[in-house]
């Protein structure tokens, strides 16, 4: 379900609490919205839980290592409370664990949303829907486009670049300072090559009759329909729910203004 | 607004095609070059952690991430270079998979800012690398205000914050500023930028040699 | 003459005149006051040698170039009567459609359908009739099962008819093909000119033709353009005419002439006969012993390279099934068979470049994997289908003498060995000159010369002649034959069996992933059978000396 949405209309969706939860500097809230987003992922699509979970739990080590970080040096304004431990001279308050905690469980829960994106995009469609909704130029889109072909590319590109060398008699690189040095020895001739051929593409295009003009029409059509609307109603309106029970409860905290 | 509007469409219309494929092929290699700098950071963040100096492990790379902008005003030498290119690597960053999502989107445009002020201070006029650098330097420092509201440093100690923000000023100088000018010009010598404005200055300046 | 009168009733669709065109400002111009017109309905040959400006010229009629690559102009064009500076953007190109050269740089997505669509989108088809008009152009190419395939994972010849496609798409009035079947297959090959000259009627279309092997194409042409080397035009006509009054002028160009031509003025057949039917009914003598030459048998003895049951697939497609091979020393192997084949594929297992999924190969009585990578490549040579491939710096001069460079040799042995390579392939003056701003020809030469700085045991080559002229064919088949006299053994794939029928001792058909032939040409040419099946044909002597001789004369001549 989750990857019919149309992907301007879902990233938009996205962006709006991905914004928003900066301001918010409890526990409550973006642990609420953190379990939200990842019980509608797991509902609305057939992601196996294996899967997402070897990608998500690398970042609950990233979040660790900054929420430590921010326990040591939070600043004055949020440290309040009392001392609850002390590190070497570090003297950690209750509201640096509080901060700290918070600032950690957002970024998981940034990563949660853009798991949910990622996972269930694909990327073309999600170019054609940002020419088609987001009105970007032909030009520009298809420009983009253009570019973006090389991605696939790219292996093969590397594959024939590192043959032609075998043929000439370069042998493969060996030991770390070997792979140093054909990296260097095959980065720069790589992207010449790539642009060599962005420009030929540029000239193809054109023999092709494209003008950028922005009257085409389009063969794989992005829509914007009811569903997508709910969607993002859903996720909007269950941010600002969040936002309010946090209120009710006296947990919310914006930028260090306790509500 | 719908100035604005304009503004932009006149831009779009003074880039050739061509121009517009090579900065967005520049943006999708250095996406994937991004990306890879993203888990390195993550490393780099891991290793410092237990000294308590996690967010540095991101600061110290941070001017990798606003390389593409100086590369691309560098070799295009149009309005809108900068911004364009760093928009563009972001948005394939997200279509990639990056775990920062849309939102990247958002920094991609702020950083690009950033670079872009410093040319257009020169009225897009002036390449020289203290120029390249200060593009640098002012990228690094619109995404650190940016960086402020969205990562929270509100809550960190201001003797903290100002060192990350004089790490995150020195690495867009040298990893955005220095070795943008450096592989731009690696790739000038290979040739393939003669149909751009970096190869033609190239080509003047050898002719007027010759002559 | 015929000009002038026609002017008034009909206006040319495309005239040009005194055209001239550079790269560079102070360099010789690439195209030298040029003045010729194509009218509604004609198709025109051009033809010219390699590196004279032709593809230059086919991408100045669509106003691609002098923008695309800052060059300069003097002189109009005109299409429909009016300067083609003065159309709109894409106006022009969505009236006039090129395939180009290369197969690789013309396409803007990465799915076949994607590329269709683009065109399509471009000229404003309503999204209902998109599918209709994809199953059309891809059923008219014989492409329909790759619509969903990646283009950048086609074969040379695929990617070819797909370029076409798009094109047919934009309903051109004017299309014009530069050296469009370079990497087709003998029947498809065929089958193209003939599908052109069936969708020009079709379509009312002209057609611009830019080829070497002229054979097939000269029945639909209307008239003939060549241009010199200096990028002049010299001769325009009718083609019996040009063939028959300028043979002499043509062959002094290094260009190719029909062999049907050649083999009348050789044999002083009367009735300038243009196609094989005409010729075959003057009354060839014996055209066998005028034209074939046996090939040179040196006593090969041990086998250098041997390939024992291999197998290899490709995102679990399999492409070759079941090869086994062996290479003698010094011997001349040519390896021929339809598109997607295999053979670019084989050639690369040969050479070591991809593991076979299953099969052992030796090279010199040592297994692959235990050959020291360097010490490989000076006993194996290798040449890629596309010659860009091959490229590895930023000079002719420096991809020349890179080989030697790397084997430690001096600075005025290698400036010598270079001066007398770029000679033999017509390249000097071009020693500073990007390996990618060369034209198809001259790339090719480029990547045949970065392999001979060595004598090694085994050269691959895979389609060395490919969009060469007569001259450069003549000499490339030379240089490649002296070396197999002094003991290199040499491989080459090819789609031309003229080639194949006056070089090779042996040849290797392969087809359905394994090897169905593997003998001597003359012997292939009397397996009927498994010619049309590999989608080969047979060489024009054979052709001619069948049809003489009254064998089935119809299957042979159409
Ligand atoms: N982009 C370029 N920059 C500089 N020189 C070029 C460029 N493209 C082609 N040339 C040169 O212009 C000349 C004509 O090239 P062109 O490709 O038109 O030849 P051609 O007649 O099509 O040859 P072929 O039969 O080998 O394809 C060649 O000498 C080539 O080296
Ligand atoms: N990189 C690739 N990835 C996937 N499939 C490929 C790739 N390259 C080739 N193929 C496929 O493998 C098959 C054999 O390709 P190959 O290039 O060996 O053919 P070929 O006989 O040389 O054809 P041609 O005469 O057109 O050059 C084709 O069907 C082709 O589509
Ligand atoms: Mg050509
Ligand atoms: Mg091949």
């Amino acid at each position: 379900m989750l990857s019919s949405v149309n992907p301007s209309v879902k990233a938009m969706t996205i962006l709006i609490p991905g914004v928003l939860l900066a301001f918010m500097f409890d526990i409550f809230t973006p642990l609420a919205y953190l379990i939200f987003t990842v019980a509608m992922t797991f509902i609305l699509s057939d992601i196996p839980v294996k899967r997402y979970l070897a990608i998500f739990s690398p970042f609950i080590i990233v979040a660790l290592g900054f929420s430590w970080m921010t326990m040591l040096y939070t600043s004055d304004r949020f440290a309040g409370g009392e001392i609850v431990f002390s590190f070497l001279w570090f003297d950690i308050t209750e509201g640096a664990i509080i901060t700290a905690v918070s600032l950690g469980i957002r970024s998981l829960c940034i990563v949660a949303l853009s798991l949910m994106f990622v996972l269930t995009t694909d990327s073309t469609k999600f170019m054609l829907s940002l020419m088609q909704q987001a009105k970007l130029p032909p030009k520009l889109t298809f420009g983009i486009l253009a570019g973006y072909r090389f991605l696939p590319t790219f292996r093969h590109e590397f594959e024939v670049l590192r043959q032609a060398h075998r043929i000439r008699g370069v042998g493969r690189a060996k030991g770390i300072r070997g792979r140093i040095r054909q990296f260097r020895r095959y980065s720069i001739p790589l992207m010449a090559n790539a642009i060599r051929k962005a420009e030929r593409v540029a000239i193809a295009m054109e023999s092709k009759g494209f003008t950028g003009s922005t009257g085409r029409t389009h063969y794989h059509e992005m829509k914007v329909g009811r569903k997508d609307w709910m969607f993002f109603s859903a996720f909007v309106t269950a941010f600002f729910a969040v936002v309010f029970a946090s209120y009710l409860f006296g947990y919310l905290n914006i930028f260090g203004y306790q509500f | 607004m719908s100035n604005r509007l304009t503004e932009f469409k006149e831009m779009l219309n003074s880039w050739k095609l061509k121009e517009i494929v090579l900065m967005s092929l520049l943006g999708v290699v250095f996406a994937v070059i991004y990306l890879m700098f993203y888990f390195f950071g993550m490393g780099l963040t891991n290793v410092l952690t237990p000294f308590g100096l996690a967010p540095f492990g991101y600061e110290i790379i941070f001017g990798i991430w606003f390389i593409v902008s100086i590369v691309a005003a560098y070799i295009i030498r149009k309005p809108g270079a900068a911004l364009v290119s760093e928009t563009i690597a972001a948005t394939v960053q997200v279509l990639l998979g990056s775990p920062a999502g849309p939102r990247l989107i958002i920094s991609g445009i702020i950083q690009g800012l950033g670079a872009e002020v410093a040319f257009a201070a020169t009225r897009w006029k002036n390449y020289t690398l203290s120029v390249l650098v200060l593009a640098g330097v002012s990228a690094a420092v619109f995404s650190f205000v940016w960086g402020w509201f969205i990562s929270g440093f509100a809550a960190l100690s201001p003797g903290l914050v100002v060192a990350m923000f004089i790490v995150r000023c020195l690495s867009g100088a040298l990893l955005a500023g220095l070795l943008g000018k450096y592989v731009s010009d690696q790739l000038a010598n290979t040739g393939v930028l003669r149909g751009y404005a970096l190869g033609k200055e190239r080509q003047n300046k050898r002719e007027k040699k010759s002559a | 003459m015929k000009r002038n009168q026609r002017k008034d009733d009909i206006q040319p669709l495309v005239d040009v005149s005194s055209f001239s065109f550079g790269f560079e400002e102070k360099e010789a111009p690439v195209l030298n006051d040029l003045s010729f017109n194509i009218q509604r309905g004609e198709t025109v040959l051009l033809m010219g040698p390699s590196g004279s400006g032709k593809s230059t010229l086919a991408l100045c009629l669509n106003r691609l170039y002098p923008a695309a690559v800052e060059g300069w102009t003097k002189g109009t064009i005109r299409f429909k009567g009016s300067d083609t500076a003065s159309y709109r953007d894409g106006e022009l190109n969505q009236q006039i459609g090129v395939v180009f050269q290369d197969p690789e740089s013309q396409f803007c997505m990465i799915t076949v359908e994607n590329e269709l669509a683009f065109t399509l989108e471009n000229l404003h088809t309503p999204r209902g009739e998109m599918d209709g008009r994809m199953e059309e152009v891809l059923e008219a190419t014989g492409m329909t099962e790759y619509r969903y395939r990646n283009i950048h994972e086609l074969s040379g010849g695929e990617k070819q008819k797909i370029a076409l496609a798009s094109v047919l798409l934009l309903n051109p009035d004017l299309l014009i093909l530069d050296e469009p079947t370079a990497n087709l297959d003998p029947a498809s090959r065929k089958m193209f000119i003939d599908l052109i000259s069936r969708l020009k009627e079709d379509w009312n279309m002209s057609v611009l033709v830019i080829e070497h092997q002229l054979d097939d194409w000269v029945e639909q042409t209307d008239r003939v353009l060549a241009v010199n080397s200096e990028g002049r035009l010299f001769l325009e006509g009718a083609p019996d005419s040009v063939f028959y009054d300028r043979f002499q002028e043509l062959k002094a160009e290094g260009i190719h002439l029909p062999k049907v031509v050649k083999t009348a003025v050789e044999n002083g057949i009367p009735g300038r006969p243009l196609s094989e039917a005409d010729l075959v009914s003057g009354r060839v003598p014996d055209p066998a012993a005028s034209e074939h030459k046996s090939p040179a048998m040196p006593g090969s003895s041990g086998t250098i390279l041997s390939l024992n049951q291999v197998a290899f697939s490709r995102k679990k497609k399999s492409v070759l099934k079941d090869v086994s091979l062996e290479i003698r020393q010094g011997e001349f192997l040519a390896i021929a068979g339809e598109n997607g084949a295999g053979k670019s594929t084989l050639l690369q297992l040969m050479a070591g470049l991809l593991k076979p999924s299953s099969g052992s190969r030796t090279f010199l009585d040592k297994a692959f994997e235990k050959w020291d990578e360097k010490d490989l490549r000076r006993q194996l040579g290798f040449v890629f289908q596309n010659p860009e491939h091959q490229f590895i710096t930023d000079t002719v001069y420096d991809e020349i003498t890179f080989g030697m460079k790397l084997n430690g040799a001096g600075e005025p042995v290698m400036e010598q060995r270079a001066k007398e390579l770029m000679t033999k392939f017509h390249l000097s003056g071009k020693k500073y000159s990007n390996p990618f701003s060369l034209s198809g020809g001259q790339k090719r030469r480029l990547s045949v010369a970065s392999m001979l700085d060595d004598t090694p045991e085994l050269l691959l080559f895979d389609e060395p002649t490919f969009g060469q002229d007569a001259r450069t064919t003549d000499e490339l088949m030379k240089i490649i034959s002296s070396l197999q006299q002094s003991g290199t053994a040499v491989v080459f794939v090819t789609h031309d069996m003229d080639l194949v029928d006056r070089y090779c001792e042996r040849v290797c058909v392969i087809s359905s992933g394994t090897i169905a032939f593997s003998g001597s040409p003359d012997k292939l040419w009397n397996r009927p059978d498994l010619v049309a099946g590999a989608r080969l044909r047979l060489p024009f002597r054979a052709r001619i000396q069948q049809a003489v001789k009254g064998e089935k004369p119809h299957a042979v001549v159409r």
